[in-house]
């Protein structure tokens, strides 16, 4: 995660939602519970695999 | 001393981004070396453009991911308008997967392609997406409609042609085999392994879809043994996919017969994993004085 460029966020959360963006805007609380279990399952992917 | 030859086309590594992974593959050039790729395959293509599923559409799973985009994509006009003279412009071999829901479907898609002036190298043909209510999937169980299939696709290509099995079949040694009768290039297994999650607390399946695809770590040990039984029956190259992580997962593939191995669900973690991956498999050459490194493939078919 600590390689993640600001491109590459950007392009990760337009492509995550049907409608991009605009998904993450009208419904926020569900994105961020969204972006906080991605986020807790790449730190546990990147246990398992170091 | 990574070069692997299938057919005609030589790939620079046996490391390839698979396809619902790294869009259509000119989105990552900003940040991913995509020339030490062996290649990248686009994300599936159908006749019409395709919003996908419904939110939730994606869910984290204990070492893996349960998704049920549902084939969300531009359509294929918009790719040959678009995304084709892009495509054009990268240095890494570009595969196109195409998807769809009668044989017309697939058919119709290869042929705009293959109208333009696409300097992809091939087509990897998703019969297998279990995330479509009419998907694929349906080609993907059935021998003889994967036969029908391949040699109508076959029949408009000189390119590559690679098809994707599906795990949730009885025999994926007979859907090969058909496969591979109709004039598959080579075979890519395995795609997702039906999945599913339910909310305990409000009782309520966790994905729009209900079902979805499981990928990642989890599912790697039973597309090895996919990977094991196809070359067991065909003659044409397998490529690997299932839960790679590392460059041991990639040899590990290797071993069990796969030509090429493709990374998936580990992108979403770090999208340069394949380029790193590739980087680790010259190191473990050298260390074990491979010099050629298609030498392993399908080698522990020789031991006992």
């Amino acid at each position: 995660m600590s390689k993640w460029s600001f491109k590459y966020i950007n392009w990760r959360l337009k492509t995550a939602y049907p409608d991009g963006w605009k998904y993450a805007i009208k419904h926020p609380v569900i994105f961020i519970n969204d972006l906080w279990n991605y986020i807790k399952w790449c730190q546990n992917i990147e246990n398992e695999v170091k | 001393m990574l070069e692997i030859k299938i057919g005609n086309i030589e790939f620079c590594s046996p490391v390839i981004a698979s396809s619902g992974t790294f869009g259509y593959g000119d989105e990552v050039k900003s940040f991913v070396d995509i020339g030490k790729l062996g290649g990248i395959v686009t994300k599936s293509i159908t006749s019409e453009p395709r919003l996908g599923n419904l939110n939730p559409r994606i869910l984290e799973s204990e070492s893996g991911m349960l998704n049920a985009i549902g084939l969300a994509n531009i359509g294929v006009n918009e790719f040959c308008d678009k995304k084709i003279p892009l495509i054009n412009t990268l240095n890494t071999s570009i595969i196109v997967s195409v998807a769809g829901s009668t044989i017309e479907d697939y058919v119709n898609v290869v042929k705009k392609i293959e109208n333009t002036n696409g300097n992809h190298i091939g087509y990897e043909i998703n019969i297998s997406c279990p995330n479509t209510r009419k998907g694929g999937v349906e080609f993907g169980k059935d021998s003889d409609m994967t036969l029908k299939l391949t040699k109508s696709i076959r029949s408009l290509t000189n390119k590559l042609l690679i098809i994707k099995l599906s795990p949730n079949v009885t025999s994926i040694e007979n859907i090969a085999l058909a496969a591979e009768k109709g004039g598959a290039d080579a075979i890519s297994a395995i795609n997702t392994v039906v999945g599913m999650a339910i909310d305990i607390n409000t009782q309520k399946y966790k994905l729009s879809n209900k079902y979805g695809g499981l990928s990642g770590p989890a599912i790697r040990p039973i597309a090895i043994a996919n990977v094991h039984k196809i070359f067991n029956v065909v003659s044409i190259p397998v490529i690997g996919i299932g839960g790679v992580r590392n460059s041991d997962d990639v040899i590990e593939f290797m071993l069990a017969g796969a030509s090429l191995v493709q990374v998936g669900t580990m992108n979403y973690l770090n999208p340069a994993v394949g380029v790193e991956i590739s980087a680790d498999l010259i190191k473990h050459c050298r260390n074990k004085n491979i010099s050629d490194i298609s030498k392993i493939i399908g080698k522990v078919h020789n031991a006992k």
